[in-house]
């Protein structure tokens, strides 16, 4: 089910309403919600409902015998029996025709596989090594099968994140949720402006210079491949925030809290920064569950770069299968490792804006890869960059350039400003609450293109 | 009682209200979505609910400010429900020409076809104009054209809408945009990727008192190759030379029955049109040594993805095959 459709519109009004109608009763209210989150996710493929028990069934099992578990070495016995099992469904449906296809072209071994990858597994496959990894760590008791289940399966983060942890999500399972601590006004800016952001924005660039540029960067002049440039940038920050928005919204309704996972990515003056606010719960997920287990910056200078560019490789390689996506963490190690080595950070209002700009510039370098479907084309972008200036450029269009700034403009919205529009909306009766809804839902979906594209994390 | 003076209470009012109001203010929005899904019980449910919405609506006025929004930025047609086939030529004397069967691997005998001496030359400075056209399935071929293609043909910006066909001209009516572009854009060549989102039982838009029957049957193929056949024609007649890109072999039991019932239509049409018409066959472009589906092909030696994880939609690998195919058809035609 995607979040911007009249389906999921009807799907949560139900869901919603009868779940507040249960929460007291906890075990119906598991009950419902699980098989509310089964639905949702067999709407895209009822196969892979399987997958998703398996996962929830191996990991809780194996969790749970690592914790009554006494002696030290069945404990890691066990730990690198699920971490392998999890990684081991990864390996499979994700990167099998990556490493098959690989491998032929080096030894030419003719094999073929043809492997449908189950939307979400990157990310509910991430969420169950975290809570092993916990357990294993002894800083998590193992939850109720059913209480685990619906961890894993919660519909509003299963298919694209945010990656909540076991810690933030399982207490808040325990008790029933307050229905007079929820903060609905919140819940509702979150989710207009997710759906303002997908629909609006990720979307027009999508389909008004992204796609056409990206798809034959030869037939564009330069100008329009510097702004399909920045509009990639501007498009996946709204496609995926907007996701994450409309999914810590939605939770949010029901009574949960998700963590943050955007904080103005573009507005950060450093690599190191800009994955401070992006995707903040890959962030640190890779963090504490590589980085600090290859030995973080605790082993010497030359072991933590490569604890550093190991770590980006693999959160490259986590996005896709592909080599671009490796290139593409290769480049935020690299820089990441420069940054360590020149101790950057800016401190006066000048350096920090040339840092903006720089690191702007440096995450549109890296993004060509993660956009281009192969090295050839990423390169043909790059000469195209400097090789066409002063040809006509029809696709730069005023809705074009005005989604862009729209999207960088958004970067440097202050908190308190968001706190203000729902402070604002809060003080709003309830039928003038009702009706700001109806006119911006009918506002986004006019200004929207045609037809709903996939969210792009949807496929990682 | 109480719950509702709660907060999540409050909410779930709220968010109905919010709901509802929208669901009046768009009412004409929601009733082109219920129209233009798949037969079947959620489409009727969805128009039995949007029609009397849209009449409350209209009587309150309530469509007017979207209307508004819509002719503000150019879209002001966009919740109209046009079910006509527009096809200004009368269908030709008889039953329509089916075209003979061809074997696999076998080019159509008009590839072969005009001599060189009388193929019409095109320059970098009078470049072929290519028009890509069709379903989703038309833009990674489109974009294939556009890489491959050098100075001497010109591809027009690709036209490719997710989930529409000539089956539905209510989803979006592709035979008032052939009339537009054929006035408007005057393209030489006319690639067109239409099938996949026809294989369905539903036809909309029949002639009055015509009833076609489910896919696969005489009156659903009679009807289909009349549009495939009036579409050509008319196309031929503006001066355009159509290809008629097949469609791929897909992954999974579905789609295999339902594809080759159009790509028999489109290819007999085409054969029909020796002169106006091409069909390239990528159902055996891209399926293995067995006949089989296959996700890679080995392209240069290198094991290549062909196909995205759907199993149908093609990568820009395949694209750049099928652009490749498309060209060689035009090279019999066209000096360029």
């Amino acid at each position: 089910v995607l979040f911007p459709t009249v389906t999921f519109a009807v799907f949560f009004m139900i869901v919603l309403t009868v779940s507040w109608a249960l929460m007291t009763r906890q075990r119906t209210w598991r009950a419902w919600i699980l098989v509310a989150s089964y639905v949702f996710y067999a709407w895209w493929d009822w196969r892979f409902v399987f997958l998703l028990a398996a996962s929830t069934v191996v990991n809780h099992v194996l969790a749970v015998a690592m914790y009554r578990a006494d002696g030290a070495r069945i404990r890691k016995l066990l730990l690198g029996l699920a971490v392998a099992f999890d990684l081991g469904l990864l390996a499979y449906f994700k990167y099998s025709g990556f490493f098959v296809s690989s491998t032929d072209n080096v030894f030419g071994t003719s094999w073929i596989v043809n492997i449908t990858l189950p939307v979400g597994i990157s990310f509910y496959t991430f969420m169950a090594i975290s809570y092993v990894v916990d357990t294993y760590r002894r800083e998590l008791v193992p939850a109720s099968f059913a209480r685990f289940a619906v961890f894993q399966a919660f519909f509003p983060h299963l298919v694209a994140g945010p990656i909540v942890r076991a810690s933030e999500l399982l207490p808040q399972l325990e008790t029933p949720r307050d229905p007079r601590k929820v903060n609905t006004s919140r819940a509702f800016v979150l989710i207009l402006s997710g759906l303002f952001l997908k629909v609006v924005i990720a979307n027009h660039l999508s389909t008004h210079i992204v796609d056409d540029v990206f798809a034959a960067p030869n037939k564009h002049s330069s100008l329009e491949v510097l702004v399909a440039v920045y509009g990639y940038a501007v498009q996946i920050f709204a496609d995926f925030c907007g996701y994450t928005n409309i999914a810590i919204g939605v939770a949010l309704l029901l009574g949960f809290e998700f963590p943050q996972n955007f904080n103005s990515p573009y507005a950060a003056v450093s690599l190191q920064d800009f994955w401070r606010r992006w995707h903040m719960t890959l962030s640190r997920w890779l963090r504490d569950y590589l980085y600090i287990p290859l030995g973080g910056n605790r082993k010497g200078t030359l072991l933590t770069y490569r604890n550093l560019m190991l770590t980006m490789l693999l959160g490259g390689l986590w996005h896709g299968a592909a080599w671009t996506f490796v290139v593409w963490g290769g480049i935020h190690g690299t820089g990441l490792a420069i940054e360590r080595a020149l101790g950057w950070r800016p401190a006066t209002a000048a350096a920090q804006w040339f840092g903006r700009i720089l690191t702007f510039h440096v995450v549109c370098f890296a993004w060509i890869f993660f956009r281009a479907d192969s090295f050839s084309r990423a390169g043909q972008v790059l000469e195209r960059l400097v090789t066409a200036w002063g040809q006509s450029s029809p696709l730069v269009t005023t809705s074009v350039v005005l989604a862009i700034l729209v999207g960088i403009a958004g970067q440097y919205i202050r908190p308190s400003a968001v706190g203000n529009v729902v402070a604002g909306f809060q003080r709003l009766p309830v039928v003038a609450q009702g009706a700001c809804i109806a006119v911006v839902l009918v506002a986004i979906n006019t200004l929207g293109p045609e037809g709903v594209a996939p969210f792009i994390y949807f496929r990682f | 009682m109480a719950f509702f003076r709660t907060a999540a209470g409050r909410g779930i009012v709220v968010l109905f209200l919010g709901l509802v109001l929208a669901a009046l203010l768009e009412a004409e929005g929601l009733r082109k979505q219920a129209q233009i899904q798949p037969q079947g019980f959620q489409r009727h449910l969805a128009l039995d609910v949007t029609r009397p919405l849209v009449r409350f609506s209209h009587a309150l006025h309530l469509t007017t400010p979207r209307h508004e929004l819509q002719v503000a930025i150019g879209r002001r047609n966009e919740d109209q429900i046009d079910t006509q086939v527009h096809l200004s030529l009368p269908p030709p004397a008889g039953p329509i020409p089916q075209g003979g069967a061809r074997h696999r691997g076998t080019p159509a005998p008009h590839h072969r076809g005009t001599p060189a001496s009388v193929k019409p030359r095109f320059t970098a400075t009078k470049p072929l104009k290519i028009w890509v056209a069709g379903d989703s399935l038309a833009q990674v071929p489109g974009e294939g054209l556009e890489r491959v293609s050098a100075a001497d043909l010109d591809v027009l910006p690709i036209e490719s809408r997710l989930s529409t066909g000539l089956a539905r001209p209510d989803l979006y009516n592709w035979y008032t945009r052939f009339t537009q572009v054929i006035a408007a854009l005057h393209p030489k060549v006319a690639v067109l990727s239409f099938g996949a989102d026809d294989a369905h039982d539903y036809m909309a838009g029949a002639p009055a008192g015509t009833t076609v029957g489910p896919l696969g049957s005489a009156s659903w193929s009679a009807e289909y190759r009349r549009r495939v056949d009036g579409v050509t024609r008319e196309l031929d007649a503006a001066g355009m030379y159509v290809v008629w890109l097949g469609l791929p072999i897909p992954d999974g039991p579905g789609f295999k029955k339902s594809f080759p019932i159009v790509n028999r239509i489109l290819e007999s049409v085409a054969r029909a049109h020796k002169q106006g018409a091409t069909y390239v066959d990528t159902w055996h472009l891209l399926d293995d040594s067995h006949g089989n589906y296959t996700p890679y092909l080995r392209v240069r030696g290198t094991l290549t993805l062909m196909r995205l994880p759907d199993g149908v939609h093609y990568t820009s690998s395949a694209g750049d095959l099928i652009a490749h195919q498309v060209l060689a058809q035009l090279h019999a035609k066209y000096r360029f």
